[in-house]
């Protein structure tokens, strides 16, 4: 797109998309290289550049206040949700794909207006129930809460990408041999895998990212991270504790950047995919 | 081997949109059959209800002497060839190939066997470790191809499987599917919209409309003795010429008046149009059975037509004039050789014996050739009318 500018132009957009980014990503930025120094050079005026370097906060937040654990079930509740919606997802998207029926119209519909109600509202309702029920506090249970607000999404999302299969190739493998079950798993599914990653990553971020949810639903030792962390954000007690979030803070960050680098490729196929085909 | 055999077959959709009534077609064993129509024809549907992609909401379906109703597309013993190929992307052409064999079990060494073989039939020997995505159009139409006769079905279908081709590609193709068809003799299934490739193609022509069959025959029996005004329109290019019309009568001779100009029917024609006593109908010819009036032939016209020449499309050997003949219109297929410009007045003669007359309710033909006429006798007068016509 680029290419088509005048020359002259160019420099001029450079300049500008850079100073946007770096305008962007300064918190940021600066998160990550404080989280590295003592409290007395993070907040010291005016802001210093460089200062020595101190890994003191991550060793007390990962290793003495046992953010490992909160790590980990961060790490099961998120896979958890990925793989329970991905396969529901790819069933669901496949089948309403297929399916010529208005009902499918209405079932994704019905999905769309779940999807668009606000999650606390859901929440009032869980929470009380999974309490007398005696569920609470477990990861299936936040698994299932989540996928419940995923699902709709990936859904949506995996049956565009299935609708951009043609029916020719559901067909091909039909008079070829197969029978519904196969055709999906050896035709569709090994045609479907970027459709399965990009959402596949949307819903990762959703359960990573999650806090209304996690932090009413979990306590303890089944705290998730994003929780956990509110802990240390909302206390005022000491710079000392700040520092503490913010070392936890660039944690959180750290994979999240390194798994939208990894995929960029796809999450851009996924956004704008919808548009180009249609 | 087996043949087709649709009775009563009706196609409803969910919603209640018709698609085919009451289909009753009978397709011999070995028979190259062309299902042609203009889109929205349910000729594609009534082939996937052959393969059974849809089902099929009333009526039988047979499949050598098996009803096949319920039975899967798996166990029918066809194979199919898609427009858009439907090759399996993630897999080479080796395993595109050999899933149909794989999928039924078949031993390793003699999937090997076929899969060479096939592949050598195509030509295509040394695209086999290469993925679809890496062969140009042609090519993936072969090894759709491949993929279809490796297994020796029953059955081809075959849905529209040149239209992604280019021209001089598509006509290369039609007659390698022929020989191709000559040398399996199995039955084919062949349904496309272009009613030259079904003229080229099919040893039998189904010409279909809004879901009903219209007319079932050899491509030179639908040319000639068309039943009705849908088939003598879609079939042949430039097409039929459609003048309303009035029968006149004096001195005991019938005549055609179109109001620009009036013709005399021939004995044969003119007895029946008496037998069918209407008075208005559609006069039909075909542009090259309008010729310049230069010396009588005998099945010609006697009296000869002043039209007014509007363009002239010269394709080397002859040339597409079109003429306008007070305010009618229409289009003749001329003789190069014949130095016309346009604008020019030209004295143009009318082949009666292969005119037609058809209803203006229905559209059907009013002074058609019986059906026995239509397939044999007149069929060789026929042939010989178009080797005549060529020394002109």
């Amino acid at each position: 797109m680029t290419t088509n500018l005048p020359k002259p132009l160019k420099p001029f957009t450079t300049a500008f998309l850079g100073f946007w980014v770096f305008l962007a990503a300064f918190p940021f930025l600066w998160m990550f290289l404080i989280s590295f120094r003592a409290p007395v050079d993070a907040f010291s005026f005016p802001p210093k550049l460089f200062a020595p370097i101190t890994l003191e906060h991550f060793y007390t937040v990962w290793i003495l206040d046992g953010f490992w654990k909160q790590a980990l079930n961060t790490t099961i509740v998120t896979l958890g949700t990925v793989t329970v919606s991905l396969t529901i997802g790819c069933l669901a998207g496949y089948g309403l794909s297929r399916y010529r029926g208005n009902l499918g119209f209405w079932i994704l519909i019905i999905a769309l207006v779940f999807r668009a109600m606000p999650h606390v509202v859901m929440l009032v309702a869980y929470k009380p129930a999974f309490w007398a029920m005696g569920i609470w506090n477990r990861y299936e249970t936040l698994i299932i809460v989540l996928v419940a607000i995923n699902q709709p999404f990936t859904i949506w999302m995996l049956r565009s990408f299935f609708v951009n299969i043609p029916e020719e190739l559901d067909q091909a493998a039909l008079v070829d041999g197969c029978n519904r079950v196969q055709t999906f798993v050896k035709v569709i599914m090994p045609v479907m895998w970027p459709g399965v990653i990009t959402t596949g990553l949307f819903s990762f971020l959703l359960a990573y990212n999650d806090f209304l949810i996690s932090s009413q639903l979990m306590s303890g030792d089944h705290m998730t991270m994003t929780a956990a962390l509110s802990n240390y954000i909302f206390s005022d007690d000491s710079l000392a504790k700040l520092m503490h979030g913010v070392a936890g803070a660039v944690s959180i960050t750290i994979p999240l950047i390194f798994l939208v680098l990894f995929f960029q490729r796809y999450i851009v196929a996924g956004l704008t995919h919808g548009a180009v085909k249609g | 081997m087996a043949g087709i055999k649709m009775v009563d077959v009706k196609k409803q959709y969910p919603n209640g949109f018709v698609a085919i009534e009451n289909m009753n077609l009978e397709i011999p064993d070995k028979e190259f059959v062309v299902l042609v129509g203009p889109s929205g024809c349910a000729k594609s549907t009534a082939l996937k209800m052959i393969a059974g992609l849809e089902e099929i909401s009333s009526g039988e379906m047979y499949i050598g002497d098996r009803l096949v109703n319920k039975v899967p597309p798996k166990d029918r013993e066809i194979a199919m060839v898609f427009q858009s190929y439907a090759l399996y992307p993630h897999m080479t052409i080796y395993d595109n190939i050999a899933f149909g064999l794989k999928m039924r079990k078949t031993p390793k060494e003699e999937i090997d066997k076929l899969v060479k073989e096939a592949s050598e039939i195509l030509g295509m020997s040394d695209l086999l470790d290469r993925k679809p995505r890496q062969l140009s159009g042609g090519q993936r139409q072969r090894v759709a191809l491949g993929r279809a006769i490796v297994r020796h079905p029953q059955v081809f279908l075959f849905d529209e499987p040149l239209s992604n081709l280019d021209a001089k590609l598509r006509v290369k193709m039609r007659t390698e599917l022929k020989k191709l068809h000559e040398r399996l003799h199995t039955t084919v299934v062949y349904v496309t919209h272009d009613q030259v490739e079904a003229m080229t193609m099919g040893s039998t022509i189904v010409v279909l409309k809004l879901g009903a069959i219209q007319q079932v025959g050899s491509p030179l029996s639908l040319y000639s003795f068309p039943s009705n005004r849908f088939v003598a329109g879609f079939i042949g290019s430039p097409s039929m010429n459609f003048l309303d019309c009035t029968i006149a009568e004096e001195n005991g001779n019938l005549f055609v008046d179109t109001g620009a100009f009036r013709l005399m029917l021939p004995e044969d024609k003119a007895a029946k149009v008496r037998d069918h006593g209407g008075k208005e109908f559609i006069f039909g010819i075909r542009p090259e059975d309008i010729r310049k009036r230069r010396e009588k032939k005998e099945s010609y016209s006697e009296e000869h037509i002043n039209a007014k020449i509007n363009v002239i499309e010269p394709l080397g050997k002859e040339m597409y004039v079109n003429l306008s003949a007070g305010n009618l219109e229409f289009m003749a297929i001329i003789n190069a050789r014949f130095p016309l410009k346009p604008h020019e007045e030209v004295e143009l003669t009318l082949n009666m014996d292969r005119m037609h007359l058809f209803e203006k309710e229905g559209e059907k033909e009013a002074v058609a050739h019986t059906a026995k006429n239509a397939t044999t006798l007149e069929g060789a007068r026929l042939m010989a009318d178009l080797d005549e016509s060529d020394d002109d």
